[in-house]
């Protein structure tokens, strides 16, 4: 029996049973909802354009834009989506060590068959994962979870079959809907086997402007195979940890930056929707018009600038630079620091640990070289960079 | 003088010993190294939290070492999180804690379990995970031994935030870092909530008194019918949706208030008395 919790109270009650979640057939859907309402509102809002898309073979009709919990705080953000009409909402047992779990099973409270839940476990064995559906169950308020996702795999080796069987045991006693996988990196190899593999529904991977096409061609063969796949990161982090100061930041927050980078990802056919983090209403009520909304030329032009200023100085730590330079500089390795110090605003960090680099490897004078022998596959200014690191630290 | 020359060796052995002397599986009897030293920073820190990094960036962190012990077939993770100040490592603690259990005289704050622990002193966060072969096991006295020895070694405040203690304690539930959109808005950037049986407080501290009036004055055109009320240096009142009865005053720097009351009188009521305790 599980304790229905609500935002303002916390007070336990009875949750009915029943299953209202909108089941979709083909194609896509739009409807309107006043994200307002009519009580108290602070602020006139402008109703918004539902989109939704299926889910894969879930059948679920989800609307493209979700919401991503994970660093969402404050309930009433949760509340607020719920009422614009949002329908998928994920979170993690990992997430604050289960608070975010109960943050937003408070905050679901009654609507919560009306919706999409997502959370994930990152448990490596079969009672690890017991216990963490259990205890997933309760923080949310609830008698089963729609999507319950194998947290943060790289690759297949990452996924055993006792977990598999977890899922599908869960799902026979009626505690899950489907089973899924997350995953942030090894992406192109995963989810390829996971289309071959069958025994999951949906993927939750990331996904977004500033990502290798290779991407794309993984994605598309998890959808032919009947995969739901939802899409997060979809704003290419740095963003976020772009701050004011920062030469990047007017540029990054001008008004529609964030959004072009959200309709990107909702406008891919082969991705059901998108889980944004969202910590504050204007947030929300930003992405909620990445719906329905074409990409427009100018929201092409943002990203193409935003490419083009990550490109020369932002390393993948891919590696196809290793061993290329002929006085045997360790360029991944000094890129790494300049990243600390210019990326992450961390210049003693980044200082630090180019010191630590073996003395006299970081030395040899780029600015006196002619002719770099370093091309790097993303499009990063190497010998610029390396000069900037040794100027920078040296 | 002797003496002296070995309090120097020792001082001098203590200074280059390394910072992560914090470090050691030796701290309980039984465990031994496993494996290799972890090492991450901002930009990497996925590959380990693969799924959970952005809740450590939200907070400010800045690297993370750790080191994975063992004793038999049990084994024992120790991450120990450098956040970018005390109060963001108290932050990020604050929000990991298991609510329903106390919190301990650890450093700025802990709580030790039966197979894990974690607690925050100065400007580090720190996790300790195990993995018994036996999930049952009650191995409290190993977690609470490496977090007393690793709280030797590890430099800071051992005080929680100041502001914490500003905060009303009549009904007080939890004391959290918020640390960005404070009640979901974005003009209150990082703060302090607390919440109660019933309604949240907040505290949030500005640059200036002229920054924090500034934050008061968009909040006052943002919520329709908001009204002046004679709370701090300047106050506002107002019923908005999703935060319901809410009172938000400026005290110099500070901005802070009470939402999610049953009414804004009920709510500038309790934020007077938050006022009150502000310097």
């Amino acid at each position: 029996m599980t304790q229905k919790t609500s935002r303002r109270d916390f007070l336990s009650a009875g949750l009915s049973a029943g299953l209202t979640l909108p089941v979709a057939g083909a194609g896509t859907k739009m409807g309107f909802f006043n994200p307002a309402g009519t009580a108290a509102p602070e602020t006139a809002a402008t109703p918004v354009k539902l989109d939704y898309k299926v889910l894969g073979r879930t059948g679920l009709k989800v609307t493209t834009v979700g919401m991503g919990c994970m660093i969402t705080s404050d309930p009433s953000v949760v509340e607020q989506a719920l009422d614009a009409g949002i329908n998928y909402f994920d979170t993690a047992r990992g997430y604050q060590h289960g608070n975010n779990e109960r943050m937003v099973g408070a905050a679901l409270g009654a609507k919560r068959k009306q919706i999409v839940l997502s959370t994930k476990t990152e448990a490596p064995d079969k009672a690890g994962m017991q216990r963490h559906l259990e205890e997933s169950l309760r923080e949310l308020n609830t008698d089963y979870i729609d999507i319950w996702y194998l947290h943060g795999k790289s690759s297949a080796d990452e996924i055993h079959d006792d977990m598999i069987e977890m899922q599908q045991l869960a799902r026979q006693q009626g505690k899950i809907r489907f089973a899924g996988v997350s995953t942030h990196s090894g992406q192109q190899q995963l989810l390829p086997w996971m289309a071959q593999k069958g025994a999951f529904d949906v993927v939750l991977c990331a996904y977004n402007f500033a990502m290798d096409p290779g991407m794309e061609q993984a994605i598309a063969t998890a959808a032919k195979a009947g995969l739901g796949v939802v899409a997060m990161k979809v704003m290419a982090g740095g963003i976020r940890s772009v701050r004011p100061g920062d030469p990047m930041y007017p540029k990054l927050t001008q008004p529609g930056a964030l959004l072009a980078a959200l309709k990107w990802v909702v406008n891919k056919p082969n991705v059901a929707t998108t889980v944004p983090s969202m910590t504050d209403r204007d947030q929300l009520e930003e992405n909620l018009k990445a719906m329905g909304s074409p990409l427009a030329a100018h929201d092409e032009k943002l990203l193409a600038a935003h490419l083009e200023m990550i490109r020369p100085v932002y390393c993948r730590m891919c590696g196809a630079c290793s061993g290329a330079c002929r006085k045997g500089l360790p360029v991944a390795d000094m890129l790494r620091c300049l990243t600390y110090a210019d990326g992450y605003g961390q210049f003693a960090l980044g200082r630090e640990r180019f010191l630590e680099l073996a003395a006299g490897r970081t030395g040899a004078g780029c600015a006196n070289c002619t002719g770099c022998t370093v091309e790097c596959p993303h499009g990063v200014h190497v010998a610029e960079r390396l000069e900037r690191a040794q100027e920078l630290f040296g | 003088m002797r003496a002296a020359g070995l309090l120097l060796t020792m001082m001098l052995a203590a200074g280059t010993s390394g910072a992560q002397d914090y470090l050691n599986c030796h701290f309980a009897p039984g465990w031994e190294p496993s494996g290799t030293r972890r090492d991450y920073a901002a930009n990497n820190l996925f590959e380990y939290k693969d799924g959970g990094a952005e809740g450590y960036l939200s907070f400010g962190f800045v690297r993370m070492q750790g080191i994975t012990c063992a004793s038999g077939a049990d084994t024992l993770d120790i991450d120990v999180s450098e956040m970018a100040d005390a109060d963001s490592a108290y932050g990020i603690f604050a929000a990991n804690v298991d609510s329903s259990l106390p919190i301990a005289k650890l450093g700025m704050g802990g709580q030790v379990e039966r197979q894990s622990a974690s607690f925050s002193k100065g400007k580090y966060y720190v996790e300790l995970v195990e993995v018994a072969a036996n999930p049952d096991k009650d191995d409290t006295p190993t977690m609470q031994a490496f977090a007393e020895k690793m709280l030797e070694h590890m430099e800071g405040r051992v005080t929680p935030p100041e502001a914490l203690a500003w905060f009303l304690k009549q009904d007080l539930a939890s004391v959290r870092l918020v640390p960005e959109s404070v009640l979901g808005l974005r003009e209150l950037r990082r703060g302090y909530v607390a919440k109660y049986k019933q309604g949240q407080a907040f505290l949030v501290q500005e640059d200036s008194p002229e920054a924090a009036a500034a934050v008061l004055k968009s909040l006052r055109e943002k919520f329709e019918g908001a009204a002046p009320v004679n709370v701090g240096d300047e106050a506002i009142q107002a019923t908005v949706r999703y935060l319901d009865g809410i009172c938000i005053f400026r005290k110099g720097k500070f901005l802070g208030g009470y939402a999610n009351m049953p009414g804004p009188r009920a709510a500038a009521e309790q934020a007077a008395e938050l006022a009150a305790r502000v310097p």
